[in-house]
């Protein structure tokens, strides 16, 4: 491993014991993806709180909890403090930043996940609890190195800005956040930033859910393994909103991290650019049926009631929840549906400042930030056997948990109209 | 018994040996395990129900959420965890997820030596995270 005289005085213990488990990780994590140098990373996002996969390790001390689990070694180091130089705000939580009961949480439970995201903010990480880092102001330039535990981001960050990342997982976006460092390897090299398949979209996209369908059908055709596709059709209509979806599914229905969209993203001007000369290695079509078809496995057949209405994964921006507010104006959700809005904090400091907030409320639904119920897990999910999600990311994810009878996922106003009913029929499932 | 050579490149070492267990499509980030006893709890996944405890788990590298490593890091942590594993191709966060086990694990196979082609469940398997040789015992 080649590093650098500030790398290896960290790895001699120079900057203290934290630092040195975090750049011994790295170099780790570097020998085995075979990488020989490191990088400098300015951006991070690190999943901070008292997620449900850290039960496991039974401690009151965060920092035990965080060394063993995190730093995966048995000891205990304080974890008090990050990279000076880098950018760095914490992913969502397991909890919402202020309340529990609606949630079915305990007053027990939100301290201890308030504990944890303190102890985070103290060693230097601020405080953000988001999914969609861009929505405070996180952007990372193109070919800036930076890492995140949100696989969607991970895929735009790559994708629409051109900067660089892998998807590296919850530990090493601390070691990273930590040390300053990642492996110079995959995609924060520019040369393996080519294309490898060509996806030829035969299909008119128009809705933002649609183009989440596009990544679920195009994850049911890619290899299992290290591709970057480019995608040609007609992108006439395409947003950030339809993008931001679009590669959230695409993230977790594969395990692709950069895809060049033909005359949109800024290393695919053209396709031959996006290849970079390189041998195209498949070529995919997608059609409508392809789309259609993406969408039956995730929505339940069965009609009758809905207990649970979620919307904003990722997280809604100022102008989604105003188009909820806009909808729900005078209207009521059902009795016995819980119809939560899922965003950012500074977003619904916004939506308040707006009435969006108000106008959600006296519909009977809910604005919550910093978290998600997948994010949140089995706590939440088992009040709620029937589930509609205007995401395809929730409606993936919760179907791993053995404590729902339906999940159904549609489009926004659909599902809207399952919590005004409290019931999913036929006509809400999504059709083009 | 029909033997089975492969070779990749071994990055953790170690010398394991055990029961196959082959996931063709990987197994989903964030959820996909139970870490409290291994078990596969992946909707669409074939082995659901299977625990990865005490296997020489197979797969052609990662999927899904970046939240990958981390269900791995909790099997660890409760005495989970495969004995050995291989991965056809490394991807990054089959790499972070490595890194933390820290169990024998062999990855980047040779062109036509795919372990998620050559093995099948209940395979015996026998990995060298040192010299990268995959021994495979075929049937049970």
């Amino acid at each position: 491993m080649k590093l650098t005289k500030e790398e290896q005085a960290m790895l001699d213990g120079g900057q203290g014991r934290l630092v040195q488990i975090a750049i011994e990780n790295v170099i780790r994590y570097a020998e085995v993806l075979g990488a020989s140098e490191l990088c400098k990373i300015t951006k991070a996002t690190v999943f901070c709180g008292a997620h449900c996969y850290l039960d496991v390790y039974k401690s009151e001390d965060f920092h035990e909890v965080f060394t063993h689990m995190n730093m995966a070694r048995d000891e205990t180091v304080p974890f008090d403090r990050t990279c000076p130089d880098c950018y760095i705000q914490s992913c969502v939580a397991a909890c919402d930043q202020f309340e529990f009961e609606p949630l079915h949480q305990s007053k027990e439970f939100f301290e201890k996940n308030a504990y944890y995201v303190d102890e985070a903010r103290k060693a230097g990480v601020i405080v953000t609890g988001s999914c969609s880092p861009y929505l405070t102001g996180w952007i990372p330039v193109r070919g800036e190195h930076f890492v995140t535990t949100e696989s969607g981001m991970t895929i735009l960050g790559n994708s629409l800005w051109g900067a660089c990342c892998n998807a590296d997982g919850i530990e090493a976006a601390f070691w990273s956040a930590i040390c300053g460092r990642t492996p110079k390897w995959g995609y924060h090299v520019q040369e393996n930033r080519h294309g490898t398949h060509l996806i030829h979209l035969d299909a008119k996209l128009e809705s933002v859910t649609e183009w989440e369908l596009l990544g679920k059908a195009m994850g049911m055709k890619l290899p299992a393994t290290m591709s970057t596709p480019v995608l040609v059709g007609d992108f006439e209509d395409v947003d950030f909103v339809k993008l931001k979806s679009f590669f959230t599914t695409l993230a977790v229905t594969t395990n692709c991290r950069l895809c060049h969209i033909v005359g949109i993203t800024p290393e695919a001007a053209t396709g031959e650019m996006a290849f970079a000369g390189h041998e195209i290695q498949g070529e995919i079509t997608i059609t409508q049926q392809d789309i259609d078809a993406a969408y039956e496995e995730l929505c339940d057949k069965p009609e009758g009631t809905v207990e649970l209405v979620s919307l904003g994964c990722p997280h809604y921006d100022i102008n989604q929840i105003k188009k909820v507010a806009e909808y729900m104006r005078g209207k009521k959700v059902h009795p016995g549906v819980d119809f939560m809005v899922w965003t950012v904090y500074p977003v619904k400091a916004m939506a308040d400042l707006n009435g969006y907030t108000r106008i959600i409320e006296e519909a009977g639904g809910h604005i919550y930030t910093s978290t998600c119920p997948t994010t949140i897990g089995a706590d939440l999910l088992k009040h709620y056997p029937n589930q509609v999600y205007d995401s395809l990311k929730q409606s993936v994810s919760v179907r791993s948990h053995d404590l729902r009878q339906n999940v159904y996922y549609t489009d926004p106003y659909r599902a809207m109209e399952a919590a005004l009913t409290g019931r999913w029929k036929e006509e809400y499932r999504w059709k083009k | 018994m029909e033997k089975v050579i492969l070779h990749g490149r071994g990055v953790i070492s170690g010398v394991v040996e055990g029961e196959a267990l082959v996931c063709p499509h990987s197994i989903t980030g964030w959820g996909g395990i139970n870490p409290s006893n291994g078990v596969i709890t992946d909707w669409d996944n074939p082995n659901k129900g299977r625990t990865i405890k005490d296997t020489i788990l197979v797969m052609p590298g990662s999927k899904g959420s970046n939240g990958w490593s981390c269900y791995f890091g909790a099997v660890r942590a409760t005495g989970c965890a495969p004995r050995g594993w291989m991965f056809t191709e490394i991807d990054s966060s089959a790499g972070v997820a490595s890194a933390v086990m820290q169990i024998p694990t062999i990855v980047d196979f040779a062109p036509g030596e795919d372990p998620c082609q050559w093995i099948e469940n209940g395979d015996y398997v026998r990995m060298d995270g040192s010299t990268g040789i995959v021994e495979v015992t075929k049937g049970k």
